[in-house]
């Protein structure tokens, strides 16, 4: 097969092993130290993180929001498209959207939060309306309604093309209630005092500088989990940051076996369809760069077409494993037609992400509280399964971000306005620091860029992250452990980019060994989670999620019986219970 | 493809290149008040800057400089 082109940057020389520029070792990073205190503390600037700030801030709290990249511009936000309102008086029946998503979910959705993702959803628009954001609307004034899939659900489309950027718009909002944002910090590491959260430590991008946030109360929203692959853009940093993060200082995590399967164009790597550009002045020679998207039906190296889903599962074609199964009987490459001819679809390009919403912080209640008191959880970075083990329900990725940032907001604002002035100790200060400045005080080691590409080269074909079975996820987890143990904690950086780029190599490897553990664990295959060697969806064993958390230094992975009030009707056959078959069953 | 650099006949200096970019590519020069592309190895095209370049003064390279990573092969 002829390799594609380029979007990783990773073939500029460098070597595994790197160096300080300078005699003496790197001379360990001598910092400016700032301190922050705030009531509430959000990580991340998405939809989550922006809704969880300004309701935070309307509770009356004093607000700080942090994040990597740029609020506003990071993580998968900006790029969304859709957005589920739910709304009875459209002719929306709430039994109806639960009994389609119950199925099309497997059975493994958190019914919970799959009813509040919808009964909030319309009240979550109706704040994006009144900040500025606009949608797609009719001649009637009417917002326009897309069915997806038809006669069952459907959602909301941002107009762009009238009303700008409306990750812009959120950002607008952020300020003018009143919360304090920080751009281009990265946090690598929680405080704890007495078993709970108290803040974070971090730093910026450009300087060995120290951002030291006392926070009563801390919400992750730091998005998904990728290994940052090279054709989705949209994940490139969103690296497992919160999870990681919460893992070490305890928290419970959940979700990880079940992948996210969003492919490319192998010419034009870019072109996921319409990803970029809505609402911006996108140069012609861009436009060739990403491509004239993509079409139906994609067809196999045999010329046939992949067949659609059988009735009854969910329609959501790119979130299936078809293009892998096909791979796998030996049918590769994959086409899609478009204007110019049928083009090659290549797999990967959300490579180590999870289905939507899948992994995450595991949710003690309802009001995205996480296992640890003082920390929260919304958006991706909150494992609320609200789509159980496959991503059927259109725009709900976007506006569950905007429901759970609002219930965290409001939660964490509630409960840090409740304690009196916190004191964090120096000892457990100092230990964080020392933490998220380790890589920069080495004389040398390993380079990050290096370490990731061969985090990268070992999870990416596509019969170790998709197509599963024991043997080779034991083989991926042996070299993910030599990682771990090895190379991890001898990565260096040279400065502050590669500070983070260590940090971010850090988290991943350790996304990567949950992902292998968890997909070991779950002896059987549902929606995105496909084992070759257990084929079929095994119920009376396995209508249950995947908890992990660290226990003396180890990960434990244990199961959590889903309530047997939301099992399907055992009685009924196995082949109507799921319209669609698994090859080898 | 990646990002070669920045033209500098052309930037203004307003540093939304450097706002949008994902991987910390680009940086400001201060003294220069132009940006820079700092760190290529780490662009993953995603070419937030260009579309968000009103003097349209980010280059593109077409060197191919790492395969693709491929699902299946």
């Amino acid at each position: 097969m002829e390799q594609g082109s380029s979007t990783a940057g990773l073939g500029f020389p460098e070597g595994a092993w790197i160096k300080a520029d300078r005699a003496g070792g790197n001379g360990g990073p001598a910092p400016n130290e700032y301190r922050l205190e705030a009531d509430v503390l959000v990580i991340g600037g998405g939809i989550a993180g922006c809704f969880a700030a300004i309701k935070a801030s309307e509770q009356g709290a004093r607000v700080i929001l942090v994040d990597k990249g740029y609020a506003g511009k990071s993580g998968q936000t900006p790029y969304a498209r859709n957005f589920m309102a739910f709304n009875p008086a459209w002719g929306h029946n709430l039994d109806d959207w639960m009994a389609y998503i119950n199925k099309t979910s497997e059975y493994v959705n958190n019914r919970y939060w799959t009813e509040i993702t919808i009964r909030e959803s319309y009240a979550r628009y109706l704040d994006l309306v009144a900040w500025g954001v606009r949608f797609q609307t009719g001649e009637d004034g009417q917002p326009i309604r897309h069915p997806v899939p038809p006669g069952i659900t459907d959602a909301l489309r941002f107009d762009e093309t009238s009303g700008g950027d409306y990750a812009q718009i959120l950002r607008k909002q952020v300020l003018r209630s009143g919360v304090r944002v920080l751009d281009r910090i990265m946090i690598a590491e929680l405080l704890k005092q007495d078993g709970a959260v108290v803040g974070a430590v971090g730093f910026p991008l450009d300087r060995y500088d120290l951002y030291v946030f006392i926070a009563k109360a801390t919400i992750l929203c730091v998005g998904a989990c990728g290994f940052k692959p090279a054709a989705y853009p949209p994940i490139v940093q969103l690296t497992c940051d919160g999870e990681a993060m919460a893992y070490r200082a305890g928290a419970e995590i959940l979700g990880k076996e079940f992948v996210d399967t969003h492919s490319t164009r192998m010419d034009t790597p870019v072109g996921i369809p319409n990803m970029l550009g809505r609402g911006r002045n996108v140069p012609e020679h861009l436009k060739v760069l990403m491509g004239p998207g993509r079409g139906k039906p994609e067809t196999n190296a045999e010329g046939n077409p992949i067949p659609d889903r059988p009735a009854g599962a969910s329609l959501y074609t790119y979130t299936y494993l078809e293009r892998e199964f096909e791979a796998h009987a030996g049918r590769a490459p994959i086409y899609t037609p478009t204007p110019e001819g049928k083009k090659e679809v290549v797999g990967g390009a959300c490579l180590g992400m999870s289905l939507r919403k899948a992994d995450g912080l595991w949710p003690a209640d309802t009001h995205c509280a996480s296992s640890l008191p003082g920390l929260y959880a919304a958006g991706d970075a909150l494992g609320n399964m609200q789509n159980g083990a496959v991503y059927a329900l259109a725009g709900s990725a976007i506006a569950g971000g905007a429901v759970t940032g609002t219930i965290a907001g409001v939660a964490a604002a509630r409960q840090a306005l409740r304690m009196g002035k916190l004191a964090v100790g120096e000892r457990e200060i100092a230990r964080a620091k020392q933490a998220v400045h380790a890589p920069a005080s080495r004389s040398g080691g390993f380079s990050p860029r290096w370490v990731t590409q061969l985090l990268q080269n070992t999870m990416m074909p596509y019969f170790v992250s998709y197509i599963k079975r024991a043997d080779r996820l034991q083989a991926a987890l042996s070299l993910v452990m030599f990682m771990q143990q090895h190379l991890v904690p001898r990565l260096f950086a040279r400065d502050a980019h590669e500070l983070r780029l260590a940090h971010e190599t850090r988290n991943m490897v350790l996304s990567a060994e949950m992902r292998l553990r968890s997909a070991l664990f779950r002896t059987e295959s549902r929606g995105n989670h496909y084992r070759e060697d257990y084929p079929r969806r095994d119920d009376p064993n396995w209508l249950a999620w995947v908890k992990i958390r660290e226990e003396q230094g180890e990960m434990r992975l244990i199961k959590v019986p889903i309530p047997t009030e939301w099992w399907p009707d055992l009685s009924i056959p196995y082949e109507q219970r799921y319209p669609f078959r698994f090859p080898g069953e | 493809m990646a990002i070669e650099g920045i033209d500098t006949a052309r930037c203004n200096g307003c540093g939304a290149c450097v706002l949008s970019c994902p991987a910390d590519v680009i940086r400001m020069d201060k003294d220069a008040k132009k940006t820079v592309v700092r760190y290529p190895q780490d662009c993953v095209v995603c070419c937030w800057c260009i579309a968000e370049c009103e003097q349209d003064a980010i280059v593109l390279t077409p060197i191919r400089t790492a395969p693709l990573f491929t699902a299946w092969g």
